[in-house]
């Protein structure tokens, strides 16, 4: 775990601050968070139902701006950034893995993988695309399209395409939440994996204490606050605090 | 389920928005229409219902009937007739400011009453009162710089000359005789004098006392011989005769919104599928908790029906808007169109709410169907893509297709290159035609696919993502781009038809001009009206146009009319011998034209009326029949008449006699223009008499395809407009359905630049797709209707033209997606992907 420290973190969220709405109608989304994310490590964020878990990642990968406070990502700050900028960075360093709807429906899982690499214009590292295409057991699908493919081969589909461009973070909001207990252990058990072995770094909100289990470090947010935060959680531990959250 | 149906229009306020704009402009044609025919036969009622009421008792020939100077006086000696003024209406060739006679055909000659049968609106001046005192019309006077004061020149039938003071400048009325040739009042006498028509056209009569015995009397003076009507009968008699205009226009103006509504129910039914494809959640939930099949179907027919109505109300306020602003601007010309108070009729109303709202729900009729074959369990599944998927031709499309298809072809075919041209061949291509555009319709779907493959295979290449997204997402929903692109496949098709029939009458008439009659000039005097020759050209002017070194080859066209029996004209003429042939050059189907020699004949072939070469035709002369020997059978497009013999014979049997056209050519290696100099010089003279050149003909021709071509496309541009709101409709629909697609594509990288090139690039592909195939339909039936036309038609295809409308439809595609592109670029990231 201090390892991990002594580089400097992958992204870093200070003071940040985010309200929905003015005046009577506003919602405090995020309320001073500070955390920073190692690199190479699998972080989950916790946290009971409008916490503002998804509000965070949004923030934290540049899809969504924040009120007040200041996002980094490696050496810049993408808070300063514009819209075309911000487009460009996602395009390069972030990989993203949904809930649902994470595929385009008319293009085969082959060319859904391949997308982010050719809005940039890059040419694909064709040993690394079949390594992780092997790695996912996706060789076979590759010619399918989205709606021949089972939920968790779509999950799966997600996962190589948020790799294939070795993101230097992976944010994904509830990966396995439409996944049964098996499909979604696969998708989380590659996540690891691909932590573990090829020093990939992965944000994930998750529910689901099991989930959460896979990660390194697990932190809890609460009514937009970081409330607290575990280091090599088990299903058991990740719950106990939960608990203790009231969540 | 009315409140649903309402709701279901709130929640697609814009999409009903674009839709009910394609109802409004069709039905704002076809109100415009009636409210602006409504009000022109309203102005001409009104102007007839003026100027008859002035007029006690008008007498008019019967059909087909003259009515002799002699009737004048009898109806003079009606006891209670106070003044008659009998109507002398001809030919009075009014000279215009460069010396020549004004217009190709003679202004017309009228006599104007004194006094109380005065029917003409004197605008400035008075009416003329002195046999050397005319009156012009107004607009004739002001192209030719006449005012009051000024001395004008008018040359009668013999060529003679009359000079006249103008005390006056009249509105003649509507009159499309005087509006097309320009005219001259003259008192009644003097009218007589110059026209050479002492029949009257008209008589009218002013009296004492009751007109209706006044017209009692009249008729019984006149024995029943001729229409003896009374002032309100003549006012309806002339308002018809002039409304006949009014109804022709109408019926050309409703074909163009014929074909608009068709595109708007295109764009309709589109419209609806979608919505309901949209909504099948929305429609099983409603079948969950009990709706019927019936209530479902009624829902959506309801929601049509509203927005229809409320569409076609716009669009009869849209439709008044748009003829009042018509009439504004055409204003009341003189002889034009008058500009009546803006009229709307009930039938007019009725006609606009009709089939604005018929059309409506008849186009949403399928969807509507389809929309109760939805499934309660549809609203428990997780939804796909509605209308997505593969489009499968299944076997009874294919076989309609074939079948309307195949008779389609045939029909054009035989139209085209089998039948004897005329009308019968050219409806047989224009049924063709149709036949075909159904079987495109129906078997379009299945099209789509490699068209957009092939559309979008350069924006792909260029575009890159952004394109290749497009092209797949243009291929995702078949039918929905296919009645999407058909809608453009109406109007550009229409108008590239016109394009290739239009291009091919000018090709035409450019081959004819130069295979049968290459000259540079033709020199003639003014055409006269009814069966009268023109001025001649004088001996002397050919003499000194033979002696002039600029001038090369001249020839000389003589031709004699003689009645033959039943009641037909039969021309005879003769030309220069050694122009035979060479000047003019007519295709001799049988026998040659060497052979014309005193004694013999050469006859146009379709009047040869089974005769060969070498059978004898009996041809009438003043000095009774001849018989001539036919040498050759001759056709083309050429000024020759029917019956060609030598110049000896046509001396021998007709008298000698000046020619009626001089075809002229430039001499070898002079320049046309300084012959045209030349000739008209020496013709400075004879003002009666007009050169000129077959390029300014030809200019002249050039242009009025033009205007017509212009005319045409303007009005067909409605058709494609509307197609247009099509193209945003569906696009607009697509992008809401779409919204997450769109989240995750720029969460990805996508740049709202490239987000909006990608909807761009649909679009175009689009709108490249129909305007492709309405351009391959037209360019082809254009063809067949070229070749159906004439014998000698040439078909030709305007490149130009059609690269034009290709490049139209493309920027029209860009101009269609700016909405629905800009409103899928702005939509914001996290909420589209929280978006359910
Ligand atoms: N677009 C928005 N406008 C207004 N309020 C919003 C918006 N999006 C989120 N919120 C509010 O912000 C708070 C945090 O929302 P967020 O979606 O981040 O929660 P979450 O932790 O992801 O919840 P869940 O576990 O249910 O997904 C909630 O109170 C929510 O109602
Ligand atoms: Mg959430």
């Amino acid at each position: 775990m201090t390892s991990t420290l002594v580089s400097p973190p992958a992204v870093t969220a200070v003071g940040v601050d985010k309200v929905y709405g003015t005046g009577d109608a506003a919602v405090h989304a995020l309320r001073g968070v500070d955390v920073a994310f190692a690199k190479g490590a699998f972080t989950a964020i916790m946290g009971p139902s409008g916490s503002g878990k998804s509000t965070l990642m949004h923030c934290l990968a540049g899809l969504d701006t924040v009120t007040a406070g200041r996002i980094t990502l490696g050496d810049v700050e993408i808070t300063a950034l514009g819209d075309k900028r911000l487009t460009l960075l996602r395009r390069e360093r972030i990989g993203f893995i949904f809930q649902a709807f994470n595929l385009l429906p008319t293009l085969t899982a082959e060319q859904n993988i391949l997308l982010p690499l050719e809005l940039a214009g890059r040419r694909p590292d064709r040993a690394w695309f079949e390594q992780v295409v092997d790695v996912l057991g996706l060789r076979d699908r590759l010619g399918h399209r989205p709606s021949e493919l089972s939920g968790g081969q779509q999950q799966r589909v997600a996962c190589a395409r948020a790799l294939v461009t070795r993101p230097e973070v992976i944010f994904a909001d509830e990966p396995t939440g439409n996944l049964d207990s098996r499909a979604g252990a696969e998708v989380l058990g590659f996540l690891r994996t691909s932590v573990r072995e090829l020093g990939q770094t992965v944000v994930m909100v998750t529910h689901d204490p099991v989930a959460a289990s896979y990660a390194d470090r697990v932190v809890f947010l609460r009514d937009g606050r970081i409330v607290d935060e575990l280091a090599g959680p088990t299903p058991d531990t990740v719950l106990d605090r939960l608990k203790a959250l009231g969540g | 389920m009315l409140k649903i149906s309402l709701a279901g229009l709130r929640a697609h306020k814009v999409r009903m928005l674009l839709t009910g704009l394609a109802i409004m402009l069709g039905v704002g044609f076809i109100a415009g229409t009636f409210v602006l025919t409504d009000s022109m036969q309203a102005g001409i009622d009104e102007e007839f219902a003026g100027s008859a009421g002035k007029v006690d008792v008008a007498v008019l020939p019967s059909e087909g009937r003259r009515l002799p100077a002699s009737t004048v006086q009898t109806v003079r000696s009606v006891p209670g007739v106070t003044e008659v003024h009998a109507m002398i209406r001809g030919d009075a060739a009014l000279i215009g400011k460069d010396g020549k006679v004004y217009g190709d055909l003679p202004t017309v000659g009228l006599s104007v009453a004194q006094g109380r049968l005065q029917r003409y609106d004197i605008v400035s001046g008075r009416a003329p009162g002195a046999p050397d005192e005319v009156v012009l019309e107004e607009r004739t006077a002001e192209r030719n710089d006449y005012r009051v004061g000024s001395t004008v020149t008018v040359v009668d039938g013999e060529g003679a000359r009359h000079a006249f003071t103008v005390t006056g400048l009249a509105d003649f009325g509507i009159d499309d005789e005087v509006g097309f040739r320009g005219a001259v009042g003259f008192t009644p006498e003097t009218a007589v004098r110059i026209t050479g028509r002492p029949d009257p056209v008209e008589i009218d009569i002013a009296g004492s006392g009751d007109p209706r015995e006044l017209r009692e009397a009249v008729a019984a003076a006149l024995g029943g011989d001729h229409e003896v009507l009374d002032g309100r009968a003549l006012g309806d008699r002339l308002a018809a005769r002039a409304g006949a205009d009014t109804a022709m226009i109408r019926t050309g103006l409703l074909l163009f919104a014929l074909v608009a509504m068709l595109v708007s129910a295109l764009v309709i039914y589109n419209t609806f599928a979608i919505l309901v494809a949209q909504r099948t959640r929305e429609m099983a939930l409603l079948r969950c908790v009990g709706a019927t099949r019936r209530q479902i179907f009624l829902g959506v027919l309801a929601e049509s029906a509203l927005l229809g109505l409320v569409a076609s109300l716009a669009g009869l306020g849209l439709g008044v808007a748009l003829a009042g602003g018509l009439l504004a601007l055409i204003g009341d010309g003189a002889g034009g169109i008058p500009g009546g108070d803006l009229t709307l009729t009930p039938p007019a109303v009725a006609a606009g709410l009709g089939v604005g709202v018929a059309v409506t729900v008849a186009a949403a009729l399928p969807p509507a169907r389809s929309a109760t074959r939805v499934a309660p369990v549809a609203a428990l599944r997780t939804e796909r893509e509605p209308g997505s998927g593969r489009f499968r031709l299944g076997w009874p499309r294919r076989i309609l297709a074939a079948l309307l298809g195949a008779a389609g072809l045939a029909s054009a075919g035989l139209g085209a290159l089998a039948l004897e041209e005329g009308q019968t061949a050219m409806f047989l291509v224009a049924g063709g035609g149709a036949l075909v555009f159904l079987a495109v319709i129906a078997v379009m779907p299945a099209l789509v696919r490699p068209l957009s493959r092939a559309t979008g295979a350069l924006p792909a290449r260029l575009a890159g993502v952004p394109g290749r997204l497009a092209v797949s997402n243009a291929c995702r929903a078949p039918r929905r781009t296919a009645t999407t692109a058909v809608a453009l496949t109406v109007g550009v098709g229409l108008m590239s038809l016109f394009a290739v029939v239009a291009a091919g009458g000018r090709a035409t008439a450019d081959a004819q001009l130069a295979e049968q009659f290459p000259v540079d000039f033709q020199l003639r005097g003014q055409y006269a009206t009814g069966d009268r020759p023109p001025h001649p050209v004088p001996a002397a002017v050919v003499a000194e146009l033979r002696e002039r070194p600029e001038i090369g080859e001249v020839m000389e066209l003589r031709i004699h009319r003689e009645s033959a029996e039943g009641g037909r004209t039969e021309h005879i003429g003769a030309v220069t011998r050694s122009a035979l042939g060479t000047m003019i050059r007519p295709t001799v189907e049988k026998g040659s034209l060497q052979d014309l020699t005193p004694g013999t004949v050469a006859v146009q072939a379709d009047r040869a009326r089974g005769r060969d070469v070498g059978d004898t035709v009996t041809i009438p002369t003043p000095r009774g029949r001849v018989e001539l020997r036919v040498v050759a059978l001759f056709s083309g497009n050429t000024p020759l008449p029917p019956y060609v013999v030598t110049e000896e014979d046509f001396a021998r049997h007709f008298g000698p006699r000046d020619a009626e056209a001089v075809y002229l050519n430039a001499a070898p290696g002079v320049d046309p223009d300084r012959a045209l100099e030349t000739v008209e010089r020496i013709i400075a003279p004879y003002p009666t008499l007009k050169v000129a050149s077959t390029a300014g003909l030809k200019e002249r021709f050039d242009e009025a395809i033009d205007t017509i071509l212009a005319v045409v496309g303007g009005l067909l541009g409605l058709a494609v407009i509307i197609a247009l709101f099509g193209i945003a409709n569906t696009l607009g629909l697509s992008v809401v359905e779409r919204t997450r697609e769109s989240a995750l594509l720029r969460a990805l990288g996508v740049t709202r630049v490239q987000l909006r090139l990608m909807l761009s690039l649909e679009a175009v592909i689009m709108a490249v797709i129909g305007a492709v195939i309405g351009v391959g339909l037209g360019v082809v039936f254009g063809w067949a209707a070229t070749e159906s036309m004439a014998p000698s038609a040439v078909p030709a295809v305007p490149y130009a033209q059609i690269a034009g409308l290709v490049a139209l439809a493309v920027v029209a595609g860009l101009a269609a997606s700016v909405l629905p592109a800009r409103r899928a670029a702005r939509t914001s990231v996290v909420e589209s992907l929280a978006y359910d």
